[in-house]
């Protein structure tokens, strides 16, 4: 960058009093001398206003003297030994003319060059600001890919903590009927092992009656008294009464299990049906509070697919469809195949939404429900689930009528 | 600041006509030295483009002398109001002792008026001077053009601002005078009070006025 500007042109100001020498600086003396030599046809002398020679020189003759003037002031004097008035008031007259004509450029040229020096300054400094602005932009190109890399870090953790929060809200508004679902097979079979107890204590009787040898009379005395016969058979209602209860227990952790973990969100390839089937065990109590739970599943093929993720989306269209139903109604899982995709539709003869909320249920934390009743956030997760899954999901709802979901899924081998 | 030359017994005044492009700056320099009676008078310096914008300043120089002998010579100087020549206005502006700002009275022209006089404020302030103590006078010309704001939206505008508001028609030589007087009035003021031009140079503020009109000392 060239700094020198300033230095190198100390800039007078372009209106100061200016002097006969610096008005009569671009004019070629010599010509000049000779010309008013040939108009005068006399020695002469032109001096400054305080007697030193510019041009000519003095001579003790020179005793008449006509002043030269420049913006109204005497800058100088035209010399002559003789008075020839009206040769040396036209010399006087070409004089100040070449005078004025030198003030103007004098001027003019110094203006010009403070104007520049003023334009030069300010393109300086927009220069540097640019340079300044320049080299941000080149930092922040640097930085950008690390700091996109470091946002999409943030959003990913931030959407895992959205999906888990989402998760533990659904799986919080199933806990009441999960409990029950786990608790009442767990009552009946303590109540039948109790009865189980009774019934092991009658036979322990009557083994001791055969160890002691007893009469066979007093055995048979004590099989009526007992009523073995129906013992027996209901030991082994009991039993199996246990047996289907604990099977259920297992179904329900089994379900829970393959539900709980977001994070654990292996890939498998697996039958939808079962997925669907496995929510709507967990979800069957919440849900059928009023409605009752038609499934109608078609022969699937199998599919890769994240099962903890999709069960995820199909528990939450079932409990809200649960929610939709305010008395009496009818939820349907339909599954099907539809060429070398998978449809799973999920209607509720419910409430409906109204067209105005219909545009916007997709999006985040959007909720009807009140406060602490509900995230908002099932829907966008559930949108966000299929999308990565590579489907498509889509609603229809008429008020007072009832809404359906349709989710649509490729087939992956 | 007025440049006072002790030695040469000589006080510089730089006076500057300012205002948007064609608003008849120029003109008002003209019709000064055409109507101007000055004890002296200088050729007026015309520097101008082929189409009669003016492309560095006019110049107009006027002088008086005071009772004490002290030469008061005024510089009377016009700026290009093209707005792409900032920079030489600013440079003409440096050291201005009083200021005339020539507006537009056409109904189309406010907003250039009020761009101007906002590049005045900036100009001033930039070249050390202070608006709010400089002697100024606003000038509204072109009266006698149609389609001009009337005096009463000039006033109701620009009568909050401390300034005095005259109404010339430039090119037929009305106003120009009154103008220029009103400044003279307020430039002997604040110059009588750095000099001291009444006490020190026995030159009154009427005789000032009067003496750079050209109207003869004591003249009503």
């Amino acid at each position: 960058m060239n700094k020198g500007f300033s230095e190198t042109l100390p800039l007078l100001d372009f209106d100061r009093e200016l002097g006969l020498v610096e008005l009569l600086g671009g004019v070629n003396k010599n010509k000049l001398f000779d010309s008013l030599s040939n108009l005068l046809g006399m020695p002469f002398c032109i001096c400054t206003s305080k007697g030193e020679p510019v041009i000519g020189s003095r001579e003790a003759n020179m005793k008449f003297r006509l002043p030269l003037r420049a913006e109204m002031e005497t800058v100088g004097y035209l010399e002559t030994p003789t008075e020839q008035v009206d040769k040396t008031r036209s010399a006087v007259t070409l004089i100040e003319l070449l005078l004025h004509s030198g003030a103007r450029y004098l001027m003019a040229s110094t203006l010009h060059l403070h104007a520049v020096k003023e334009d030069y300054e300010k393109l300086q400094k927009q220069h540097l600001a640019l340079m300044e602005s320049e080299a941000r932009y080149k930092d922040l190109a640097e930085n950008l890919e690390q700091r996109v890399s470091e946002q999409v870090k943030t959003i990913e953790s931030t959407q895992l903590q959205l999906y888990q929060a989402e998760k533990m809200a659904s799986v919080g508004q199933l806990a009441a009927g999960v409990a029950h679902e786990i608790n009442n097979p767990i009552g009946f079979i303590q109540s039948n092992l109790v009865t189980a107890q009774s019934y092991v204590n009658d036979f322990a009787g009557l083994a001791k009656q055969v160890e002691t040898g007893v009469e066979v009379d007093t055995m048979q005395a004590y099989l009526k008294e007992k009523d073995i016969e129906f013992v027996l058979e209901d030991f082994q209602g009991l039993l199996n009464e246990c047996i289907d209860g604990a099977r259920r227990v297992s179904v329900i952790v089994k379900d829970l299990k393959g539900f709980s973990n977001v994070d654990r969100s292996e890939e498998e390839i697996i039958d939808l049906n079962e997925v669907i089937q496995g929510v709507c065990n967990i979800s069957v109590r919440e849900i059928t509070k009023h409605a009752e739970l038609k499934l109608n599943l078609a022969n699937l093929p199998m599919t890769r697919c994240k099962p903890a993720h999709l069960g995820q989306v199909f528990l939450n269209m079932l409990l809200n469809a649960g929610k939709a139903i305010k008395e009496k109604g009818e939820i349907t899982v339909n599954s099907s195949l539809e060429g070398d995709r998978i449809r799973i539709c999920i209607s509720d003869t419910g409430s409906g939404i109204s067209e105005e909320n219909l545009k916007r249920i997709f999006d985040p934390f959007f909720t009807t429900a009140d406060v602490g009743g509900g995230t908002g956030l099932g829907l966008s997760v559930s949108r966000d689930i299929i999308k990565a899954h590579g489907g498509e999901i889509e609603v229809e709802s008429t008020p007072e009528q009832g809404t359906s979901f349709s989710i649509i899924l490729p087939i992956v081998s | 600041m007025a440049d006072f030359d002790e030695e040469a017994n000589r006080l510089v005044l730089k006076l500057v006509f300012y205002g948007p492009a064609l608003s008849g700056k120029t003109t008002n320099l003209t019709r000064l030295h055409d109507l101007l009676q000055p004890e002296l008078k200088g050729e007026m310096m015309v520097l101008e483009t082929k189409n009669d914008r003016t492309l560095f300043f006019d110049m107009l120089p006027l002088g008086v002398t005071a009772p004490s002998g002290l030469l008061i010579k005024l510089k009377l100087f016009t700026v290009p109001g093209q707005v792409a020549h900032d920079s030489t206005r600013k440079a003409v502006l440096s050291r201005a002792d009083g200021i005339v700002f020539v507006a537009d009275s056409q109904r189309n022209q406010s907003i250039n008026n009020a761009e101007s006089f906002e590049n005045l404020a900036d100009n001033v302030n930039r070249v050390g001077l202070n608006i709010e103590t400089l002697p100024l006078v606003v000038q509204f010309n072109k009266r006698d053009l149609p389609d001009v704001l009337t005096e009463a939206e000039i006033m109701a505008r620009w009568s909050k601002m401390t300034w005095p508001v005259m109404f010339a028609s430039a090119l037929e030589g009305q106003g120009v005078i009154e103008s220029f007087r009103e400044l003279l009035t307020q430039v002997f003021q604040s110059t009588d009070s750095m000099i001291g031009l009444q006490k020190s140079h026995g030159l009154d503020q009427e005789q000032f006025v009067s003496a750079v009109l050209g109207e003869g000392v004591g003249h009503e």
